[in-house]
């Protein structure tokens, strides 16, 4: 995939994030890391960033001193205890006298398995240096971000998103026109990651990449089915409504919190007066909140659209 | 079909004519085998097997199978004949002594030795051991415990083979495999719902599945459910109908204990049928609300393992519900069958094939199952389903089987 073939192998190849960058290879040269957060939103290089550094730090056989484990799929103070214990204890052989964990997703991780974190990180400082990968550094408990050099990665700015996005085509010998550049613009806002997926899959098509052709991709890929279901549900009919989002979990997997978010970027969308799109947020944040509590989805979810249902109803009898 | 071969017991007419069409059991199946195989070499230390295991799982199958397999004649004895000690000489005792009639060779079954009783067929029994020490040909005993203490001398000199009951998966192939057969299109749900029923009892299971679906195209869960809820039905329907019914709070509440299916259950039944009764767009939120507070709840147990909160779960999905609507109702509606127990069981599989494709493009693209998921898979849809080429790459780099590919090149 493009998003593996292009990605940066050093540190010089990163286009951007030049202040960042330049610390970094500081590090290189002294041939010493501290704990780091690398905090920003997604598709800005903070995991490309991690590898670039081991790279440059250890060389083409670098995979053999780092670690890389997500939290959001290893969660729990157990991987904490084990794993990272276990990788963390021993000294690498060579030159650099310690090894690079990468803990991707940092901020999903639970409280206790942070402070868990926390000693592991004291302990095993000689050996190990972490480097944790947060979209926010604010859900990083305070002693783990007091330990670490914190790092802000920004979203791209456009042109060197346009530069990726040419230089891409021009390997692949894609043909991009400028409006299709504009459109993947528009829709990846700056997550790099996702400007090229949306690029190699519109390529698939094999023929010109205009912006019919990205936006066509597009909304293949991310059917407006969430939307629709609202619609359903603001018309009244609330057991299609809920058919809707049985398949929605079911056939296209997504999870309740997948679609509640999905939900709250529709409301202000939907043609609904003001003072309701404000009260349907309210009650969107509330399923938000109890869906990470543990509620069920579905039962959440449905919830959600009675009220929709009866939204629909108050705003036709107003009229 | 010819009315002749429609009343055929099915257990009969998918008998299995080969040891491989025996449902499970590969380990006893082998023994067997390996045992029947050695006579080739002369007369083995134990001139007879023991097969025993619950009913239903496929020991006389699987001897008449074999039987069939080898071309051997069966000399058989059940229940049904008289087992005396005259009788079993009578029987068995000459054809234990001699090999083949017409080339053929012989094997001996006893079937059903639980039978055995009394004094009169004490005889036999004791009779059948002596066979079983000196006989010429191979001999098969079969019964449901060979640990019954009448059986202690005859265990002694025969090989034990125990038959177990088949999982779940193997009954439910062998159920598939029929229904392939009769033309029936049967969903996965109705066919695990007879097998689990059965529970390893592959002659219950096959029998239920005639009673079910023959002369059918289509089977469904909601074909085969009523089953289970044969007897208890009309009183959730009663359970059902006090709540959403209730003169009174403590009416409702009380319901709760005339229900014989748990909580859980019951909470299913009252969200799936809310909608159904409940019209009035105000009612319908504020009642789907309530059982929306009663999940909360619900979840609060779970996590702090306290469970007294589940009187709170209580009081919001009856007295709840039951307040938070007029009870006019726009005339009797049926109360309908929970759909997310149907398919809950179907989305848990899909569920986990999704999520190992999660990792295994999370694990070449350092991103998390779930953002993986998300993220990354829409775009494999559309690439899939575009562009073989590139697919086909894309596939072989990130190693996914050919299951995760047809399930990422389907058009959902």
């Amino acid at each position: 995939m493009w998003t593996e073939k292009y990605r940066p192998r050093t540190l010089d190849e990163i286009v951007d994030q030049e202040e960042i960058v330049s610390r970094l290879k500081s590090f290189v040269k002294a041939k010493n890391v501290p704990h780091c957060i690398f905090a920003g939103p997604p598709g800005t290089g903070k995991t490309t960033a991690a590898l670039c550094l081991a790279h440059d730090l250890y060389g083409e056989n670098y995979r053999e001193y780092i670690m890389e484990l997500n939290a959001s799929d290893e969660r729990g103070i157990n991987v904490v205890r084990e794993t990272v214990k276990t990788f963390a204890r021993t000294k690498p052989i060579g030159e650099v006298t310690f090894k690079i964990l990468i803990l991707d997703e940092a901020d999903n991780m639970t409280e206790d398995a942070q402070q868990a974190l926390r000693r592991t990180m004291e302990r095993y400082s000689e050996t190990a240096r972490f480097i944790l990968i947060a979209n926010y550094s604010g859900r990083i408990i305070e002693p783990i971000q007091s330990r670490c050099a914190p790092f802000r990665f920004t979203y791209l700015p456009r042109e060197a998103v346009i530069e990726r996005i040419r230089y891409i085509c021009e390997r692949e010998n894609v043909k991009i026109l400028d409006d299709g550049i504009e459109a993947i613009l528009e829709i990846s806002e700056g997550d790099l990651r996702k400007t090229v997926n949306i690029l190699q899959t519109a390529a698939s098509l094999n023929k010109p990449i205009d912006a019919e052709v990205v936006y066509s991709v597009v909304g293949r890929a991310n059917p407006y089915d969430v939307r629709e279901m609202m619609l359903i549900a603001l018309n009244g009919d609330f057991i299609a409504a809920r058919n809707k989002l049985r398949e929605l979990t079911q056939k296209y997997g997504l999870t309740g919190i997948d679609i509640i978010k999905q939900i709250h970027n529709e409301i202000f969308r939907l043609n609904v007066p003001d003072k309701w799109k404000v009260k349907l947020a309210d009650i969107a944040g509330e399923v938000d909140y109890r869906l990470i509590q543990g509620a069920s989805d579905e039962v959440q979810l449905s919830a959600m659209l009675a009220r929709l249902v009866e939204a629909g109803y108050e705003i036709k009898r107003a009229l | 079909m010819s009315s002749e071969t429609a009343f055929i017991p099915w257990t009969r007419k998918y008998k299995p004519k080969s040891l491989s069409e025996v449902v499970g059991n590969e380990e006893a199946k082998r023994k067997i085998l390996g045992w029947i195989r050695s006579w080739e070499k002369g007369v083995p230390e134990k001139r007879a097997i023991f097969i025993y295991g619950p009913p239903g799982v496929g020991k006389t199958a699987t001897v008449e199978a074999l039987a069939n397999d080898l071309n051997m004649e069966i000399i058989e004895s059940d229940a049904s004949t008289y087992r005396t000690e005259e009788a079993v000489r009578r029987f068995a005792g000459r054809a234990s002594q001699y090999g083949s009639l017409f080339g053929m060779k012989r094997l001996i079954v006893f079937d059903e030795l639980d039978g055995i009783t009394g004094s009169a067929d004490y005889g036999g029994l004791r009779e059948i051991t002596e066979i079983v020490k000196n006989s010429r040909v191979p001999v098969i005993l079969i019964a449901n415990d060979a640990y019954d203490p009448r059986f202690a001398a005859l265990r002694n000199n025969c090989l034990l083979i125990e038959f177990k009951k088949p999982s779940k998966v193997e009954v439910m192939r062998h159920l598939a495999k029929i229904c392939a057969k009769e033309g029936i299109n049967a969903d996965e749900a109705a066919l695990r719902f007879i097998a689990e029923r059965s529970n390893g009892d592959v002659r219950s299971a096959v029998t239920d599945l005639q009673a079910l679906a023959q002369g059918r195209t289509r089977l469904t869960y909601e074909d085969v459910s009523w089953l289970a809820s044969r007897d208890r039905k009309e009183k959730i329907f009663d359970v059902l109908r006090m709540i959403f019914y209730a003169k009174d709070a403590s009416t409702a509440k009380a319901a709760v204990n005339m229900a014989d299916v748990d909580l859980d259950m019951l909470f299913e039944w009252i969200y799936e049928n809310i909608p159904y009764q409940i019209k009035n767009p105000h009612e319908l939120a504020n009642a789907m609300d309530m059982l929306a507070k009663a999940d909360v709840y619900r979840g609060r147990v779970k996590e702090t393992q306290d469970w007294t909160f589940l009187r709170y779960v209580i009081d919001l999905m009856t007295a709840g519900v039951a307040s938070s609507w007029s009870k006019k109702s726009a005339g009797w509606t049926p109360f309908k069958f929970p759909e997310r127990i149907k398919t809950a069981s179907f989305s848990k599989e899909e569920r986990m094939l999704l999520s190992e494709i999660g990792r295994r493009i999370g694990r070449k693209c350092h991103l998390s199952s779930s953002r993986a998921v998300r993220e990354v898979l829409p775009y494999l849809r559309v690439i899939f389903q575009n562009n073989p080429k590139m697919a086909k790459g894309i596939a072989r780099w990130l190693d996914l089987t050919d299951e995760m590919i047809a399930y990422i090149s389907g058009e959902q």
